[in-house]
């Protein structure tokens, strides 16, 4: 599986690429992780996508490739990763780029043919059983009655809803919901399947079930978007994760490599703290954070800002978290002015943003 | 749970997107049996008017004998009604002599039977004559007043846009509502032919309810409803396609159609389509009409004062109509092939 941020032999029209994303805010660029290239037309690709709504801005020079494989995408509420999968299966047009499926426009009929989306909106014709459901979605794509049903049946085989299909939906749990929602996506046999928190009110024993299928569809050659706040899970399924924070890519690759790269790549934190409090001005915050080995830098500001630039952020706060508690200082502010390392680190460390 | 078995082998049989649309035809069809709010009060409006239009017919109100000339009647000495006129009338006739003064009756055979004739006197001629003329003007006059005062007023002006309102937002609109759209969305069918079916599929409903809502009516008007709907119902027709296009055009574009189209039925449909000169032929309904008056000329259902209603022909009516369904289908098809519905998805 390969996740690129570069231009792929036989992708021709595509412009260069920067090298890396560019965060936001500080415009300092994390590392790229560059990719082996292949000569395989990628199933999707955003080329230079943006899109507003109005004045906000929902994802920002967004270019990104995907071929088969497993993909997870992560990012903080607002992050934009509704927008992108939006994108991706044609229900917005990008104000601003394009975005492709197999070489055709994401928002024509032609590319939904192979895309199968599972989307985390749970709305479905309530009056029908699961089957009916599912069957439907598959007469829509304009398979005859008998290769519907048989497409059908294989996929609440796949999903594990043979035996319970047939009450009404508005009966079903949110996990039997869901599944019914993966069914959907599958019956069609799509190159692309586009899964918006796939594993959303699932048990424990059904996500599994739904890992091992996504990784069976993986070695099948499929190509899977998975956007998920669970970083854990994710993880468990695929190396390769994009992150998102604030419209932009910040970081996409193998998670250990990000990891890496974030902690080679100096961070900017600003921190602030009640002097009164702790007995401890900022000057001399200052250098007592100089003499930590993963500092960099620090700068004081004219309005007595501190920013300290670090390397290894999960090391450096170890530290800093130690100082706190030597010195007694009352933190009152703690903030990451890299947009992207920022929310790289926030899911590397667990957090959902 | 079972391990996924590796996709069997099977025929390669591409799909079809003509079947898929008929199929999104029939679909959206059998949806739209399911009952809403709105088709609730159409059909509460429907037998709400049924009734009074029934009660009317009991009550024998339909024909002009129970008006007064001049109006307001007069009470002293008391202005009588029509029927009574005609009642004073055939009693005058009746104490007429049979034989005018100096005549004489003449015998005469008809086959087997003997009949005694005289010429009528003028006068009683005369009387004869317009007692026949008011008589056929009264039993006529049932259908004038029911096209003017039922069709006219309440069912083209008010009911015909509620009825055909009742389905045709809910076609789009209901599905956005619902969440429902982005399945219709993420199918491999072009966005107009998705707005095509809907259209189609929403057409037997709209017409079947108002048709056979018109029909109901023309039933409880009793005598002048079966000559009613034999004239008019092809005006209901063309007029249910108009509207219907436009509703399923509120639907696809704004995200309260109803409300938004009930201000369309209540502000332009009934204030402008009542305004003298030609500010009502922004409205559908002033078409409808005009059709309805070429139906019916013969049988005296003009506007009031045509020179300030300025109809138009039948044939015009009818072509504008026609035409404002297509282009409201096309604009439909555009706007829906190009606005992205975000909520619903």
């Amino acid at each position: 599986m390969q996740t690129s941020e570069k231009p792929t032999d036989g992708v021709q029209a595509m412009p260069p690429v920067p090298a890396a994303p560019v965060n936001g805010v500080a415009g300092r660029p994390l590392p790229p992780i560059t990719a082996p290239k292949t000569a395989a037309e990628p199933v999707l690709l955003f080329e230079h996508v943006s899109k507003w709504y109005g004045p906000v801005i929902g994802v920002n020079q967004v270019t990104l490739e995907l071929r088969p494989g497993i993909t997870g995408l992560v990012g903080a509420n607002g992050a934009g990763k509704s927008t992108l999968l939006r994108l991706a299966t044609g229900h917005l047009r990008p104000d601003l780029g394009r975005v492709t499926v197999r070489g055709r426009p994401a928002w024509s009929a032609a590319a939904k043919r192979h895309v199968g989306y599972c989307p985390e909106v749970d709305a479905f014709y309530e009056e029908m059983s699961g089957r009916q459901f599912v069957l439907t979605l598959a007469r829509l794509f304009g398979y005859s009655r008998s290769e519907a049903e048989d497409r059908t049946e294989e996929a609440l085989r796949a999903v594990g809803m043979m035996d319970r299909s047939d009450k009404r939906l508005r009966g079903y749990s949110k996990g039997m919901r869901q599944r019914i929602k993966v069914a959907q996506a599958l019956v069609h046999d799509p190159e692309l399947l586009v899964l918006d928190e796939p594993l959303s009110g699932v048990d424990p024993v059904g996500r599994q079930e739904f890992l091992e299928l996504f990784r069976k569809l993986a070695a099948r050659g499929k190509c899977l978007l998975i956007s998920s706040h669970e970083l854990e899970e994710l993880e468990k399924l695929t190396d390769h994760v994009t992150i998102m924070a604030r419209g932009r890519i910040a970081a996409v690759g193998e998670v250990l490599q990000i990891r890496e790269r974030l902690d080679s790549h100096p961070m900017s934190i600003r921190v602030d703290i009640d002097e009164a409090a702790g007995g401890l001005g900022r000057r001399q915050l200052a250098g007592l954070l100089l003499r930590l080995p993963d500092v960099v830098g620090v700068e004081l500001g004219e309005d007595e800002e501190l920013v300290v630039r670090a390397r290894n952020p999960r090391q450096f706060f170890e530290e800093f978290t130690r100082l706190v508690l030597e010195e007694n200082l009352e933190v009152r502010h703690l903030e990451a002015l890299d947009d992207s390392a920022g929310a790289v680190l926030t899911y590397l460390l667990g957090g959902r943003g | 749970m079972p391990v996924a078995p590796p996709p069997p082998q099977r025929s390669v049989v591409a799909p079809s997107a003509v079947r898929a649309w008929c199929y999104l035809v029939w679909l959206c069809w059998v949806r739209q049996a399911r009952m809403r709010q709105m088709v609730w009060i159409a059909l509460g409006l429907l037998a709400l008017t049924a009734a009074l239009i029934g009660l009317n017919t009991l009550g024998g109100r339909w024909d002009m004998g129970h008006w007064r000339w001049p109006w307001p009647p007069k009470p002293n000495p008391p202005t009588l009604t029509f029927e009574e006129h005609l009642e004073r009338l055939a009693a005058e006739r009746k104490a007429m002599p049979l034989v005018p003064e100096g005549g004489k009756l003449e015998p005469a055979e008809r086959g087997d039977r003997a009949y005694y004739v005289t010429p009528l006197p003028p006068q009683a001629a005369l009387q004869d004559g317009l007692l026949n003329s008011l008589r056929a003007t009264l039993n006529e006059s049932g259908f004038m007043v029911f096209s003017r005062w039922a069709i006219f007023a309440v069912f083209v002006s008010f009911l015909l846009p509620i009825f055909s309102l009742s389905f045709a937002t809910d076609a789009v609109g209901g599905e956005r509502e619902g969440g429902n759209l982005l399945w219709l969305l993420s199918r491999p069918l072009p966005r107009p032919a998705i707005y095509f079916a809907k259209f189609v599929a929403l057409l037997p409903w709209s017409l079947g309810l108002n048709l056979a809502g018109f029909g109901a009516l023309c039933l409880a008007a009793g005598r002048p409803g079966p000559m009613a709907f034999r004239l008019f119902w092809p005006a209901v027709f063309w007029g249910t396609l108009a509207f219907s296009a436009l509703f399923l055009l509120l639907g696809a574009y704004f995200r309260r159609p109803a409300v938004v189209g009930l201000v369309y039925a209540f502000f332009l449909e009934t204030v402008f389509g009542n305004l003298p000169g030609y500010m009502k032929r922004v409205s559908i309904s002033f078409y409808v009409r005009c059709m309805m008056f070429d139906a019916a000329g013969d049988f005296g259902v003009q506007p009031e004062k045509p020179s300030i209603y300025l109809p138009v022909e039948g044939d015009t009516a009818l072509w504008v109509l026609l035409g404002v369904t297509t282009g409201l289908l096309v604009l439909g098809m555009w706007v829906f092939s190009r606005k992205e519905y975000v909520e619903a998805t």
